[in-house]
């Protein structure tokens, strides 16, 4: 047994052992977790990945005349500022407003240009008051010309990720970056056993005043992040699924740009990478044997996130051993992995972190409250108005045609029924394909005459259980204006236009301003 | 040699591949094909005696042929070695070595360009 103040000690005399968490692994198998509890007196943990729950606030000081900030642009990036009249909140997923660059330059790298020290462009507008006459700005400023900035994030760290795949037949392009198709390729992210809530799973050493690396400076713990959930599954003490997280902050004027880093996910958003490391004092056998953990000890669940719903199914469970293979298997297909967070990195930070202790010039904090671990789920927001179903609307009777149909007949029918698109089905129903006015003219064009020639049979479809917002998202992404509605068997039950779509989420959102007068 | 035939709709129907390979017997590999109403492009491994002239030859029967001699940059103050690309490389030209840094080789590159787009750090650019 050891206290944090003798640690401080040792740290102070230069004598203090301090491993990162993937050496502890090594020194526990050879050594044994007696012999590490005490010869060992730190562990250095560290992560370096997407964290989209991040963000700073900023603190601009008075012009003259003064101003109450209403509106607050910095490079064209909208930073809240409901607050006072000159601070903001610079979230790290704000777009651009200007559209041509979108989600290419955001709040993610804005906080990275102003932790590099480069000039921002700052634009205010302001309906203007006695005590704050101005109502516009246009400036430049830079981070020391700040009073403040201090990053403050929400959710950071957390404590384990679920790994995606896709088993449709479209690319996605996620949180958890591009999806290929048909289990084309899986991503997980997570610095597995250099993780530091991986390696403190039941919050026994971290909480409120931790101090820890964050972004190349110091940084504290806030305490639990949002989101934060300590009733999941188990497996050798560390949850399978995504749990525990941090409420971080720092000052970004002494942070590195080394360590934190503006991204943006293709065709989802920006978001910040950020490099945080949390030291564990190894106060007794059980936090030692918990740091201890290795990527094979950590379990996690493989989900597809071709389900754009809540609950998505389970397809595997593996551990970061088998994932950074850079395979696994699934159902006898052999699947290739990648990292999104940067395992280098991760190690860069648990490296630096130990330097910083072992040369004497950060010294571990007695945390005021420790992290809850017990007591938090991750509740759903439940909508009142439920969504909607493809099954639950009225669709026309679906007309339909068969592949041996003449060409000529399947031209009267979608003149007949003043209609564009055309599922073909075979004798039970089934969908094969799809046909539209234009493949018929450019097949009476080419002189083709059977249908089966001409129909598309790569078909963008709705399921019956789907619901209408998730179709409405299909068919913008595809630019198309509309498709079969199959049931599980694949059978046509009907066809869903962008009209229909149109209509339906127009009539919602009527109601919807209904209910808010 | 590793061509793009670039296409528009009028000229699929016209056997102007099979009637370049009977002419200077040459053989063909398709290694990847995108093909919609509006045209299509084909990356097209070419081989034989006479590539020259049949590339000359295709062309002037209307297909737009473009040279494969992309060359892939990574802008390593950029490249945060993530290893997001590696799984996207159809021909496996990336890999996580043993530091945990990510390498591209550049000659089992086929300039595909998956990895470029979704590089959240945008490292990576193709250059001709
Ligand atoms: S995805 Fe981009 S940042 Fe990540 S390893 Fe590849 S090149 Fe580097
Ligand atoms: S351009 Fe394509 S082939 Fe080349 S490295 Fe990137 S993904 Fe691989």
């Amino acid at each position: 047994m050891k206290t944090i103040k003798e640690i401080n000690q040792k740290i102070k005399n230069g004598d203090a052992l301090v491993l990162t968490a993937a050496e502890m692994t090594e020194y526990v198998k050879e050594n044994g977790v007696e012999t590490a509890a005490e010869e060992v007196d730190v562990v250095t943990t560290g992560t370096f990945g997407a964290m989209c729950s991040s963000g700073a606030f900023l603190n601009f000081g008075h012009s003259d005349p003064p101003i109450k900030m209403n509106r607050t642009f910095l490079n064209n990036v909208e930073a809240y500022s409901g607050l006072a009249a000159v601070d903001a909140y610079i979230g790290a997923t704000q777009l651009n407003r200007n559209p041509q660059i979108g989600m290419d330059y955001g709040g993610a790298h804005l906080i990275e240009d102003l932790i590099k020290g480069k000039e921002i462009e700052l634009v205010v507008e302001a309906y203007g008051t006695d005590c704050y006459p101005r109502k516009e700005i246009e400036t430049i400023i830079d981070i020391d010309k700040l009073n403040h900035a201090t990053m403050v994030n929400p959710r950071n760290c957390y404590q384990n990720y679920a790994v995606a795949t896709n088993s449709t037949d479209e690319t996605l392009y996620t949180y958890m970056g591009t999806l290929l198709p048909n289990y084309g390729n899986i991503s997980y992210s997570s610095a597995g056993q250099l993780s530091p809530l991986l390696n403190d799973p039941y919050f026994e050493t971290i909480g409120l005043g931790t101090r820890i690396f964050l972004c190349g400076g110091e940084g504290y713990v806030l305490g639990e992040g949002t989101q934060h959930a300590t009733e999941g599954e188990r497996v050798n003490d560390v949850p399978v699924s995504p749990s525990g997280t941090l409420m971080l902050m720092g000052d970004m004027k002494k942070m590195n740009s080394d360590f934190v880093r503006g991204a943006t996910m293709q065709k989802y958003g920006p978001t910040l990478y950020i490099g945080a490391g949390i030291p564990i004092p190894i106060l007794n056998q059980v936090i030692a044997k918990r740091t201890a953990i290795s990527d094979e000890e950590i379990t996690c669940r493989v989900f597809d996130y071709g389900i754009g719903r809540r609950n998505r199914p389970v397809l595997k469970e593996t551990n970061y051993k088998e994932l950074k293979t850079g395979k696994i298997e699934i159902d006898g297909m052999e699947i290739k992995t990648s990292p999104l967070s940067s395992y280098k990195k991760a190690v860069e930070v648990a490296e630096e972190l130990k330097k910083w202790i072992s040369s004497g010039k950060f010294f571990l904090t007695e945390p005021v409250n420790l992290i809850p671990s017990k007591g938090y789920t991750f509740n759903p927001l439940e909508i009142k108005k439920p969504s909607i179903l493809i099954k639950n609307i009225e669709s026309k009777p679906v007309i339909i045609a068969y592949p041996t149909e003449e060409i000529s007949d399947v031209a009267r029918k979608l003149v007949e029924n003043n209609i564009n698109h055309l599922p073909v089905v075979n004798n039970e129903g089934k969908l094969m394909g799809i046909v539209t006015s234009w493949d018929i003219a450019n097949a009476i064009a080419k002189g083709k005459a059977r249908l089966k020639d001409v129909m598309t049979k790569k078909v963008i479809i709705a399921r019956e259980d789907e619901p209408v917002d998730v179709i409405a998202r299909r068919i913008d992404k595809y630019e198309i204006s509309g498709l079969p509605i199959v049931d599980k068997e694949n059978k046509v039950k009907g066809m869903i236009t962008a009209e229909d779509i149109s209509r339906l989420i127009g009539e919602t959102a009527e109601n919807d301003n209904e209910v808010s007068l | 040699m590793r061509v793009w035939f670039k296409f528009s709709p009028d000229i699929v129907n016209k056997a102007i591949i099979s009637d370049a390979m009977r002419k200077f017997n040459i053989s063909f590999n398709i290694l990847r094909a995108d093909i919609t109403p509006k045209g299509g492009k084909m990356l097209i491994e070419i081989d034989g005696e006479h590539v020259n002239e049949s590339v000359e030859y295709i062309e002037s029967r209307g297909i737009h042929v473009d040279p494969v001699k992309k060359v892939l940059k990574r802008d390593d103050e950029k490249c945060v070695d993530c290893g997001a690309c590696v799984s996207l490389c159809p021909v496996k030209a990336i890999c996580i070595e043993e530091d945990w840094s990510v390498g591209i080789d550049n000659d089992l590159c086929i300039g595909c360009g998956f990895c470029t787009g979704s590089c959240p750090m945008k490292a990576i650019t193709i250059i001709e």
